[in-house]
């Protein structure tokens, strides 16, 4: 049973105010953020990964649930930074330089919030070098790149390049993914791991961190 | 040589155009353009075609095709060899070579595409764009904002629609490519009027048959053509040479 039923409902059914309301109902009745997120968000996101993997959801319904769980994460993300409580495992998230293609990316980092995971959603175009600089200053644990077109993916071997390069390749594990992306591809630019869709991707992320 | 030309219809005009000065015997065939929208079709929709003319005794099949979003990832040869250009997709072909195209595309990542067959072939409210991945309608990108209101209320379909547009506003520009064939002026104006009404820059920058005519001609050099030997198939490396035989 979920700590908020409510919560875990209204992401389940992609309904961002209801989300909200609950939220903050939940935040009033004396529940803590941590306890929502572990005890309402997560089943949720785990549960809209496994309607997702079942065919009775699609892109449309990741996103909306990815949007209710984002409004909760709106009331619980001071909260959290307040009592110097901190999130699981930190993730740095972006589409590769020269591909403007997000709404995967979106999908994977609103999932990956919603299970739990502190995601610095770089956005879309972003070069190597800034990727670089992330991983410097923000120290992930996880970097996901993605790419919609054939003529951006070569730039996930510059980017793994660059890593190396700036040596911090080793303090960070890599997942690449996207339409035209495969696991083939995967293993040999020599990323860790590959998502063939959002669902697998969240769950190849946790399987990164060790997170169960 | 008796060669047989399997193409996209987006370059009907120019593989007619090079065919006319081919010294090779050359039959075409050109397939509905956007095969690449239609997800995993588009791969068996040409080795059909591909099946068709193996037994049929051409030197080689030729391909007016590139890697379109993986469309062509997997088609094999039959008993017949089978050429296809190393470019991403039909812009490659016709800007001259895929160096060319990804030069370009450093420097305009968000700019649409038109050609003489992007104009001409183009049906009423069919939004062409360059080839993506193949598994692109899944996403559902390319329904109206009616028909996501209308399954998922207003607030979440406007939502929805706005995700799935989003990234249109990113893309600022279209680009015509000049092919030199004869309906490439009153196709350009008919590109730069699509600019002018939807606000986007417009640039109209020389392509070249140097790919077309060379696919045509029999002259097939290896940093530009993958000749797939008869029994082996085309196998994307996105790499430096886009393609590989496996």
């Amino acid at each position: 049973m979920a700590v908020s039923s409510e919560l875990y409902e209204a992401i389940l059914t992609g309904d961002a105010r209801t989300a909200h309301a609950a939220t903050q109902a939940a935040i009033d009745s004396g529940i803590g953020p941590m306890e929502l997120i572990t005890g309402s968000m997560v089943p949720a996101m785990n549960e809209v990964g496994r309607l997702y993997e079942a065919e009775e959801y699609f892109v449309p319904e990741l996103l909306l649930a990815g949007r209710a769980m984002k409004s909760a994460m709106e009331l619980l993300r001071p909260l959290i930074a307040a009592a110097g409580l901190k999130l699981s495992n930190r993730i740095i998230i972006g589409t590769v330089k020269g591909d403007l293609h997000d709404i995967g990316k979106n999908i994977v980092a609103s999932m990956l919030e919603g299970s739990g995971f502190e995601v610095i959603d770089l956005g879309a175009d972003v070069p190597p070098e800034k990727f670089v600089a992330a991983v410097q200053e923000r120290e992930p644990h996880v970097v996901c790149m993605s790419s919609l077109l054939t003529v951006t993916m070569p730039v996930m071997r510059t980017t793994i390049q660059a890593l190396e390069s700036a040596g911090v390749r080793h303090k960070v594990k890599v997942l690449i993914g996207g339409a035209p992306v495969t696991q083939q591809y995967a293993d040999e630019i020599g990323a860790d791991g590959y998502g063939d869709n959002a669902s697998l991707a969240v769950s190849a992320v946790k399987k990164l961190c060790a997170v169960a | 040589m008796r060669l047989k030309a399997i193409i996209c219809q987006v370059l009907t005009r120019e593989f007619e155009h090079a065919i006319a000065r081919s010294p090779h015997s050359i039959e075409l065939e050109a397939l509905p353009m956007g095969l690449h929208d239609y997800g995993a079709a588009m791969l068996p929709r040409i080795q059909q075609q591909i099946d068709a003319s193996d037994a049929l005794g051409f030197d080689a099949i030729v391909l007016g095709y590139a890697l379109c979003g993986r469309g062509t990832d997997g088609l094999t040869a039959g008993a017949t060899s089978l050429v296809l250009p190393r470019a991403h997709d039909c812009i490659g072909i016709l800007m001259g070579g895929r160096r060319i195209h990804e030069q370009y595309f450093e420097s305009h990542p968000g700019v649409y595409y038109r050609s003489p067959g992007w104009i001409e072939f183009q049906k009423s409210g069919q939004s062409l764009e360059p080839a993506w991945a193949v598994a692109r309608n899944s996403m559902g990108e390319r329904r109206s904002r009616e028909e996501l209101i209308r399954q998922y209320g207003e607030e979440n379909g406007a939502f929805l629609y706005e995700q799935f547009t989003a990234y249109r506003r990113a893309y600022s520009g279209l680009t015509y490519i000049s092919t030199g064939v004869s309906s490439d002026a009153d196709c350009r104006e008919q590109a730069r009027a699509e600019a002018g009404a939807n606000h986007w820059m417009f640039e109209d920058v020389p392509g070249s048959l140097r790919m077309i005519e060379n696919l045509v001609n029999g002259e097939w050099p290896p940093d530009d053509f993958l000749v797939l030997a008869p029994g082996s198939s085309i196998r994307a490396t996105l790499d430096e040479r886009v393609v590989a035989a496996t």
